[in-house]
């Protein structure tokens, strides 16, 4: 019962910090926080067996989302 | 079959709807790029409108149509400005 | 129980609108436009379409890796 609070509360700080920040850079891991909390709601929201299937869903196409990002803004592929 | 009337997802999915389909049509830096980008925004309270109606299978294929539109998007804009 | 998640989920949604409204850096919005996918998940999961909510979160994040294909830093 407190567990989904914990996530909910970092949730929204990691959310609130992501969008007061000011450098890109220092906004991707909190893009990061905020897919794993996320995670963390989807998995302690419902007592049903199936949702632990939808968090590693959506596990990983967040963080591949979020690496995309990263590594397109970090340079990615370099034209001649 | 009835639905109730206000629920949290209809409430914020028109406030959505309303506020991403301004911003879509009026774009701040005029660039296809940000209109693209802002086009992404109403299709998602539209899914949070279908979502309160319990259209499991038109919330199915509007995810899917619509990572579909934007391939179209892109490769036209590819297309277009030659990047 | 699940109010205030679902208060918590509506904060996330309309915080990353007026963000990916805002911004003016391609990056930003998308980051922005993260945490608004991100706020609409447990929405879908508190109505109980779980297979929805695998097929979406497997199939959302090609929208953003198809935005990026036209996306370029502009800054070196």
């Amino acid at each position: 019962m407190i567990a989904v609070y914990l996530c909910t509360a970092i949730a929204v700080y990691a959310a609130i910090r992501v969008i007061a920040e000011r450098n890109t850079m220092r906004k991707l891991p909190f893009l990061n926080v905020v897919s794993f909390a996320v995670t963390g709601i989807i998995a302690f929201l419902l007592p049903h067996p199936i949702t632990i299937l939808a968090a590693a869903a959506y596990f990983v196409g967040s963080t591949l989302e979020s690496n995309a990002i990263a590594s397109t803004w970090a340079g990615g592929i370099r034209k001649p | 079959m009835t639905v109730e009337l206000y629920t949290p997802e209809f409430v914020v999915g028109l406030i959505v709807l309303f506020i991403g389909t301004i911003a879509a049509a009026f774009p701040r830096p005029k660039n296809y790029l940000t209109q693209l980008i802002n086009l992404e925004i109403p299709g998602w309270g539209l899914l949070l409108v279908m979502l309160h109606y319990n259209e499991a299978l038109a919330l199915f294929t509007f995810a899917a149509v619509s990572v579909l539109s934007t391939y179209i998007f892109v490769r036209v804009m590819q297309k277009k400005e030659g990047i | 129980m699940n109010d205030i998640v679902m208060i918590a989920s509506g904060i996330l949604i309309l915080a990353g609108m007026t963000a990916a409204i805002f911004n003016r850096d391609p990056f930003d919005k998308l980051i922005s436009l993260s945490v608004l996918i991100a706020g609409v998940f447990p929405f879908i999961v508190e109505r109980g379409f779980l297979d929805i909510a695998i097929a979406t979160a497997l199939i959302a994040p090609l929208s953003t890796i198809f935005t990026l294909m036209v996306c370029r830093r502009v800054q070196v």
